[in-house]
């Protein structure tokens, strides 16, 4: 169909893209933080996503960009991160937690054990842990934005359990 | 009693569909069943309470979570980028290059470090946020002359020395010093408690 009217094509992707970073940028940073465990880190991620979003809604404005598609973006954009990170710095693989990621009032026991499970992590495991339990996706949802299959999803939350399940034991004791 | 390797393999699923809460009567028996006569598959893996348990502590986690960014400052903070991510970004320019000759659309970005354009800033910026909710946590510049001013407060540790709470007992008057003396606080280390008896 040729264009109609003279709508700017750029004000239709603001617009879309407006609504996206309204519903989704809570959501994708508070991911993207406990994926990457930097908050300032995950807050550029965040931005990066949008911005591709926006790109290719310049590109094309009726083009479907879902929810799926910012969780498959930001999922990438964190394995990215933690990949060049690592080549940077030559992390051990157990992290510390950087204490000014979280606020005062996040920083239980829990979400601390947690986010020192994650650290330890393959990203696989991290997004597959994340996508389901913190997301709110079925495995097969979560095997969609991952590209595999909801048994590997299954596998992979349970590695990551079992990790989160040793970081448990050891500060208890 | 012993079992198969093939059904210890199968575990991993089983468990993670319990993990998920997706597990179906049948799937939950056969997984009781294995761990009842496999002592190796109960230790590593756990019971299904205990699953459950280390499952909810998840969700506890991510009910606590009270950060609420605001993108469009974000875009608008200045920023240096650092050779690192110069480097990180001439590669992946050569990555999306590559991608964009081979890959069928639509699929995501292979995660850029992208430069922005003057009018994608504008857009961005101007996109109608969340607006005035002030960012956490970033550092912020208090200078307070020559004057002393003195801030009490309270820290409370858990087991592992990690610090739970901070309470300000005296203010010194100005808000950002109380705040910033408690972030500091709370970014300390302190002893494990020794263990009693």
């Amino acid at each position: 169909m040729e264009a109609c009217g003279q709508v700017d094509p750029n004000a239709i992707a603001q617009a879309r893209c407006e609504s996206l970073v309204l519903e989704y940028q809570t959501k994708l940073a508070r991911y993207l933080r406990r994926m990457v465990g930097e908050a300032e880190a995950a807050l550029d991620l965040t931005q990066e996503v949008f911005l591709s979003a926006y790109r290719m809604l310049s590109a094309d404005p009726s083009r479907e960009l879902n929810a799926g598609w910012l969780y498959r973006a930001a999922t990438n954009a964190g394995i990215s991160f933690l990949r060049r990170k690592k080549i940077l710095r030559i992390l051990p693989l157990d992290r510390e937690i950087d204490a000014s990621t979280w606020r005062v009032d996040e920083r239980s026991a829990a979400s601390l054990d947690l986010q020192a499970a994650l650290g330890r992590l393959p990203s696989e495991q991290s997004s597959a842990l994340l996508l389901t339990s913190y997301a709110g996706y079925s495995s097969a949802e979560a095997a969609a934005i991952l590209g595999t299959t909801a048994d590997a999803v299954r596998q992979r939350v349970c590695r990551a359990m079992r990790v989160l399940r040793s970081v448990m034991k050891e500060n208890v004791e | 009693m012993m079992t198969g390797r093939s059904d210890c393999a199968k575990l991993e699923t089983l468990a993670g569909a319990i993990a998920l809460g997706e597990a179906s009567d049948s799937e939950r028996d056969a997984y009781r069943k294995h761990v009842a006569r496999c002592p190796r598959c109960l230790s590593d893996f756990g019971g299904e309470r205990e699953i459950e348990r280390i499952m909810n502590s998840v969700a506890l986690s991510r009910d606590q979570e009270r950060w609420e960014p605001d993108l469009r400052a974000n875009i608008l903070r200045p920023r240096t980028p650092s050779v690192g991510w110069l480097w990180a970004g001439a590669v992946t320019a050569t990555v999306l290059a590559i991608v964009a000759a081979t890959t069928t659309p639509p699929s995501p970005p292979l995660a850029t470090t992208p430069a922005i354009s003057a009018r994608e800033v504008r857009a961005l910026a101007g996109l109608g946020t969340q607006g005035v909710v002030p960012r956490e946590g970033r550092a912020e510049s208090l200078s307070v002359g020559e004057a002393t001013y003195s801030t009490a407060f309270d820290i409370s540790v858990d087991q592992r020395g990690i610090p739970l709470h901070c309470t300000i007992t005296r203010s010194s008057g100005l808000r950002a010093l109380d705040q910033s003396a408690c972030q500091a606080a709370m970014r300390g280390r302190y002893p494990r408690r020794p263990q009693q008896r």
